[in-house]
């Protein structure tokens, strides 16, 4: 192969040029290309922005529709306290009570409902399924339900038993129902230590025709602390861990374990009555 | 990660996610009691409670249809507006799960295993998703970049064009 070194360096000369030339408009692709796609990442980053604000905005929408949470504490002989009053009366009003129970004594069913007064679910439970119950079952003398207590929401035992034995002591006036059916309807938010002395009392107060002095007096019998130790010892018999939890029975007969479908729907709850009450 | 593992990743994740939400759906509508590992149930709880409805919808079948349409964004054919559906819809699926964790943990008090089971998967869904979309079709700009390269040919200065010919 001859070697031509004027038309090389002719060569080299011009390829130095094309290279420069090429290497300059890719620099410029380069930073076509940089522009384009900061664009692009900018664009994609105000539609998250968007998605992000329009997603935070549902969140808050269902928060507010679905209701907030927690409830206040209600002063004796506002507004609201006079609602509770009058629901609770009008839902267990006329139906005899005795102690922990709520119905005729001579029913011939017994639904036993283990709670905690300090429970949310049990708090659904009595205002979702259990007023429909009351209405077709207890108010028609079929059926008679036993309050009993379990602790699992509380989270001082001592609380948990001062609240429980106050409400078994408005029981010694036959008012048990109302002490309880008032505090699930006023009931505070979990673990913020709501349930103090004037709370209790300010529900007694709210309890109608309820002596607040034979009240006081009867929270001091040890019968009362004794029942809440035995409906303990109850549902660590039959192996209950949570609240609410049910036993269902003929009257005078051993309950047995009952597994609702939903705390707001009776559905299952009828199913179990309708079933003991035909057999 | 390449855009394909990226989507075959999401697109099983959200299979997980038809399969946990349809076992929820069938507990509400069955009445029946979840397993749960945590003592006293609060799965059941949890799932009977006024919260495992929205509008008498219940959740576990809003979330089974999120679940399906979040699949249907990831098996449309791949694009722009794909990417930003499965990233919205998943940013959408996260929000939802946030608000029923916080109706769980401060309202009902009660942690449900398959909730949180559902609320960690939507979360890795959303990242990725974000991930996907923020950096866009990185398979276009790797062909385009191959493409560009053969067009330019072989350079002077490289080895190929040093050999002999």
């Amino acid at each position: 192969m001859s070697q031509r070194p004027g038309v090389d360096l002719d060569d080299e000369a011009d390829l130095t040029r094309k290279q420069r030339r090429e290497q300059a408009r890719e620099q410029r692709k380069a930073l076509e290309e940089e522009a384009a796609s900061s664009a692009k990442r900018k664009a994609r980053l105000a539609q998250l922005g968007i998605v992000v604000a329009a997603v935070v905005a549902a969140i808050v929408v269902i928060l507010i529709a679905t209701g907030g949470g927690g409830t206040k504490k209600v002063a004796p002989h506002s507004a609201e306290a006079n609602q509770t009053v009058a629901a609770v009366n009008t839902l267990i009003g006329g139906i005899p009570q005795s102690g922990n129970t709520l119905g005729n004594p001579n029913a011939p069913v017994t639904m036993q409902y283990f709670g905690d007064l300090e429970c949310p679910i049990c708090k659904e439970f009595t205002l979702g399924a259990l007023p429909a119950i009351i209405q077709k079952w207890v108010r028609t003398g079929k059926v008679k339900i036993e309050y009993r207590s379990m602790e699992t929401a509380t989270r001082e035992q001592e609380v948990f038993k001062t609240q429980q034995i106050a409400a078994l002591a408005a029981g010694k006036q036959q008012k048990m129902w109302n002490f309880i059916e008032t505090f699930y309807h006023e009931q505070g938010e979990e673990g913020s230590g709501y349930v103090t002395e004037s709370y209790l009392r300010g529900l007694a107060q709210q309890v109608p025709g309820l002596d607040l002095t034979t009240w006081t007096s009867a929270r001091e019998e040890p019968a009362l602390a004794n029942q809440i130790a035995a409906d303990a010892q109850a549902a660590n018999n039959v192996g209950f861990t949570g609240t609410p939890s049910f036993l269902f029975g003929k009257s005078g007969e051993a309950g047995k374990k009952f597994e609702y479908s939903s705390l707001t729907d009776p559905s299952s709850f009828n199913e179990a009555i309708a079933k003991l009450l035909k057999g | 990660m390449s855009a394909r593992a990226l989507r075959v990743t999401l697109i099983v994740l959200a299979a997980v996610g038809i399969a946990l939400a349809g076992y929820l759906t069938y507990v509400h509508y069955s009445g029946t009691t979840p397993p749960c590992s945590i003592k006293g149930n609060p799965c059941s709880q949890v799932q009977k409670s006024r919260y495992s409805e929205l509008a008498g919808v219940p959740v576990a079948l809003i979330g089974l249809l999120g679940y399906i349409v979040i699949l249907g964004s990831l098996l449309a054919s791949e694009g722009e507006r794909a990417r930003f559906a499965t990233m919205a819809l998943t940013l959408g699926g996260l929000g939802f799960s946030a608000y029923l964790t916080y109706r769980e943990v401060f309202t009902l008090h009660k942690i449900c295993e398959w909730c949180v089971g559902s609320a960690v998967l939507m979360t890795i869904m959303m990242c990725l998703s974000v991930w996907r979309f923020l950096r866009g079709d990185v398979d276009a700009q790797a062909r385009a970049a191959q493409a560009l390269a053969e067009l330019d040919g072989p350079q002077p200065d490289t080895p190929a064009a040093a050999l002999p010919g």
